[in-house]
């Protein structure tokens, strides 16, 4: 293997190989940041599609009702949402497979067939929230949403189809990176540092005192950070990109800044809601706010977050229509690999093309009922993150699958579980809630 | 050289001295990785008995939410707050 020769080539002696595509550097640092570079992406994207139409919705809701009081919740999810997907990191390197294709063959078909239908489920019902934020921004961008959603599907799908792996995600690396500009607009709508720097690190109940409106409110922040797909689609994508052993600790550091990337933005987008609650703008959606909000802090500020609503909604979309044809691919025993030519995995890309293309119909029938299709999504969630998560728990204690080398260490063992009996318990409360509203006295 | 240029493979057959050689993973050779095959199902030792355990009773209390909620809307409970 062409790792094995670097560690001859560094003992000072020339070496010769088969013929292999790569780059010789000189200097182990430059070595070290190019190998990073290869090796980047899966963690950047599993955790920046996550800040998708839902996620903005959530989050500038969170600033227009309690400010900034709630960015320590962000700071805390940090290294959950990490602890979460490095144990996905490792089950991906070591075993070359997805997550699904695990859950199958260790838990049998009935617990298999039980996880793929819910993600399959819950991620479609995502992906008709997705299109309806494409729909909502270019409505308020005066663009007809009966050109614009197809037109967003038909980008979506070409996205895919070059049978190439980098093709893909060097795009969806640079729509990541597109959000930065949630970064840009951070200082147009004058945030106060001093109190940004407090309610990031001093833990804090807003005013009005814990009521039934804050805990659902950061069980939705919660939820919007963690979701299932994220497991799956990891998983596959690094197990499509055939990442090494070797590659461990450099998509390690890629999930980590991959967190913190989203969490900055996240926080951002809690200032331009703060930025609404102080101008007194109320509004139901961030498009409404975006045009409320454009007399106080200019056009620039108008545009950009309704463009970076569009952004959003299209990187959740092709991280969880991937999610759910590499899961059924997986599954099924189709080739899928974005490497593989659509004649080599019709099953594969027709999933994909069919997820995307089903979703954006349904957001343009007229008098679609979104409010039961995000109730159901919510439902759905809250069924399947526990399950899924208690899946990989259990995966990454399987000395049979993973040997000594990647197996979750006793103290992995303690947070995780802690990680997970907290969802459970708040997947519940918000199932609860969804289901059985009346249980809860109103704030 | 610029940071594309870095990034962009060329064919290597030989390493010089005291050189590295970066890969994409894409690039490099299949790396064999822990054998699943003929593993089967998972042994039920007790963590993995009560976890399932746990699962179900928590699938089973969220469908009787559903259902609650189903009925609740259907009118069983003889009103209906929304």
């Amino acid at each position: 293997m062409p790792n094995e020769v670097l560690s001859i080539s560094t003992a000072g002696v020339e070496a010769t190989l088969p013929p292999v595509r790569g780059r010789v550097v000189r200097s182990r640092w430059l070595y070290s940041v190019l190998t990073f570079l290869t090796v980047f992406g899966p963690g950047l994207i599993v955790m920046e599609a996550d800040n998708d139409a839902g996620a903005v919705s959530t989050y500038v809701q969170a600033g227009a009702q309690y400010g900034t009081r709630l960015l320590w919740i962000l700071l805390l999810l940090l290294p959950v949402t990490y602890f979460i997907q490095e144990m996905v990191v490792r089950l991906g390197i070591a075993t070359g497979k997805g997550h699904a294709a695990m859950i199958y063959q260790r838990f049998g078909r009935w617990w298999g067939l039980f996880s793929l239908v819910d993600l399959q489920l819950v991620n479609f019902l995502t992906l008709v929230t997705e299109f309806a934020a494409i729909s909502l921004a270019l409505s308020h961008m005066n663009i007809a949403p009966k050109v614009g959603v197809p037109l967003a599907a038909l980008v979506l799908v070409v996205m895919v189809l070059s049978g190439s792996y980098r093709r893909w995600e060097r795009v969806t690396v640079f729509l990541c990176l597109l959000d930065l500009a949630w970064v840009a607009i951070a200082p147009k709508v004058r945030p106060a540092v001093g109190e940004i720097l407090h309610s990031t690190f001093v833990p804090g109940i807003p005013a009005g005192g814990v009521n039934a409106s804050l805990i659902f409110l950061v069980i939705a922040i919660v939820g919007t950070t963690i979701a299932p797909w994220q497991l799956f689609f990891q998983q596959s994508c690094i197990a499509d990109k055939r990442l090494r052993f070797s590659d461990v600790k450099w998509t390690r550091l890629d999930t980590f800044l991959g967190a913190v990337f989203t969490i900055i933005v996240a926080g951002c987008m809690m200032f331009a809601g703060n930025a609404a609650k102080i101008h007194g703008i109320s509004f139901s959606d961030p498009a409404q706010m975006a045009n409320d909000l454009h007399v106080f802090s200019g056009e620039f500020v108008r545009s950009a977050i309704l463009l970076l609503m569009i952004n959003a909604a299209v990187l959740g979309t092709t991280a969880i229509s991937l999610s759910s044809s590499w899961a059924y691919g997986e599954v099924k025993g189709w080739p899928h690999s974005l490497e593989m030519p659509i004649r080599q995995a019709p099953g594969f890309y027709f999933t994909y093309v069919g997820c995307v293309g089903l979703a954006a119909a349904i957001v343009l029938i007229p008098g679609v009922p979104l409010q039961l299709i995000i109730l159901g999504v919510q439902v759905l969630a809250g069924i399947m993150l526990p399950s899924a998560i208690i899946f990989l728990q259990l995966l990454l204690n399987d000395k049979e699958v993973l040997g000594k080398q990647f197996v979750n260490q006793p103290w992995n063992n303690w947070v995780n579980w802690t990680i997970i009996i907290v969802l459970f318990i708040l997947s519940l409360i918000l199932a609860a809630q969804v289901a059985a509203p009346n249980l809860f006295p109103a704030s | 050289m610029s940071v594309l240029g870095l990034l962009r493979p060329t064919t290597v057959t030989e390493i010089p001295e005291n050189h590295f050689v970066v890969v994409h993973p894409l690039d490099d050779v299949h790396e064999q990785k822990m054998s699943t095959s003929g593993l089967g199902a998972m042994p039920m030792n007790a963590s993995v008995k009560l976890s399932l355990m746990a699962l179900r009773a928590y699938l089973i209390l969220m469908m009787l939410l559903v259902l609650y909620h189903v009925l609740d809307l259907a009118g069983v409970f003889g009103r209906h707050a929304h």
